[in-house]
C-alpha cells in the first residue's frame, strides 16, 4: 500500500525531463516535453497531408481528409454560428491536441494532461478566448452591460461564473486523466495480464476521447452564449 | 482516535458524490432511452444530448474523488 501511495504520489507531480543549458538552466518538466514531440507529430503530418492536393480527381487520401476536416468543421459551425466562425480553428486544433494528449498513455508517455499545470493553463485559455468573443462581439460597454443580463440578480453569479468556468473545466479533464490512470494502477497491481487491455479500452481510449469532446465542446458553448 | 481513522473516513464520505452521478445519469439515460422509442429518427441527436449531458453529471462525482485522493496524499 505504501508504495502505491508513494507512486502516486511521484505520478502526480511533474519531474523535470532535462534542463535547458541557457540562463542558467530552464527545467523543462515531463509533460512539456510530450506536448513538443505531440505537436512535432502533429506538425508533421500536416506538412504530409496537404502535399499535392487537386481540385479535379482527387486521391483516396485527399477525400478522407476532407471529409474528416469538414465533418468537424461544420460541428462546430452548428454550435457557433455564423458569428463565431472564426474560433473555429483553434477549437478543432484544441481538440485535436487533448485528443492526442490523452491516447498517449497507450505508447507509454505519461499524458501531458495528467499535469494539472496543462489543464489548468488549456482551462485559461478557454475562458480568456470566451471573454475576448464577448468583447469583439459586442464592444467593451456592450459586454460589461450583458454581466446584467437577464436580470440584474443574477450580476454577482456571472462575476463568479468567469473563475467557475475555467475551474470546472480544469478539473474535469484533470479528474478524468488522473482517474483512469490510478485505476489502471491498480488494475494491473491486482491482475497483471489480460485484464487491464480490456479495461484500458473504456478507461484511457474512450474515457478520453470523451473529455476532449466534452471540452472543446462546453468552450463553444460558452462562446456562442458570449456572442449573443 | 489516530490521524489515519479521520483520513479515511473524511476520503471516504468525499467519494459519496458518486450517488449524485449515478441517479442523474440513471434518469438522463432512461429519457434518452424512451425518447429514441417513440421517435427512432432523432437517435443520432439524441444521442449527442445524451453523451454531453452523462459527461458533465459524471464531472461531479470526478471532482469528489479528486478530494479524496488530496485528502489521502495530503493528509499524513
Amino acid at each position: 500500500m505504501d508504495e502505491l501511495v508513494k507512486n502516486l504520489m511521484a505520478e502526480l507531480n511533474c519531474d523535470t525531463a532535462f534542463t535547458i543549458p541557457i540562463f542558467g538552466g530552464i527545467p523543462v518538466a515531463e509533460s512539456v516535453f510530450v506536448t513538443w514531440l505531440i505537436m512535432a507529430v502533429v506538425i508533421l503530418l500536416c506538412a504530409i497531408f496537404v502535399r499535392n492536393l487537386k481540385v479535379t480527381n482527387p486521391g483516396k487520401g485527399q477525400l478522407l481528409l476532407e471529409t474528416a476536416v469538414s465533418g468537424i468543421y461544420s460541428f462546430f459551425e452548428d454550435i457557433l454560428g455564423e458569428k463565431g466562425k472564426r474560433f473555429i480553428p483553434y477549437l478543432m486544433s484544441v481538440g485535436i491536441y487533448i485528443g492526442i494528449a490523452n491516447l498517449i498513455g497507450i505508447l507509454g508517455f505519461k499524458p501531458p494532461t495528467k499535469d494539472i499545470n496543462v489543464t489548468a493553463s488549456l482551462a485559461i485559455l478557454s475562458i480568456i478566448l470566451i471573454e475576448l468573443s464577448g468583447v469583439l462581439a459586442k464592444g467593451g460597454r456592450g459586454w460589461l452591460k450583458s454581466f446584467a443580463e437577464p436580470m440584474v440578480v443574477i450580476l454577482p453569479i456571472n462575476i463568479l461564473e468567469i473563475f467557475i468556468r475555467p475551474l470546472s473545466l480544469c478539473m474535469r479533464l484533470f479528474g478524468n486523466v488522473l482517474g483512469s490512470f490510478v485505476i489502471m494502477e491498480l488494475l494491473k497491481m491486482v491482475v497483471p495480464a489480460i485484464l487491464p487491455a480490456v479495461f484500458s479500452c473504456y478507461f484511457d481510449i474512450f474515457d478520453g476521447l470523451i473529455q476532449a469532446y466534452v471540452f472543446v465542446f462546453l468552450t463553444a458553448l460558452f462562446i456562442k452564449e458570449a456572442i449573443d | 482516535m489516530s490521524a489515519t481513522l479521520f483520513v479515511a473516513i473524511g476520503a471516504g464520505i468525499a467519494v459519496l458524490t458518486g450517488i449524485g452521478a449515478g441517479v442523474g445519469i440513471g434518469k438522463a439515460t432512461s429519457s434518452a432511452v424512451d425518447a429514441i422509442a417513440r421517435q427512432p429518427e432523432a437517435e443520432s441527436k439524441i444521442s449527442k444530448a445524451l453523451l454531453l449531458g452523462c459527461a458533465l453529471a459524471e464531472a461531479t462525482a470526478i471532482y469528489g474523488f479528486v478530494i479524496a485522493l488530496l485528502i489521502i496524499l495530503f493528509l499524513k
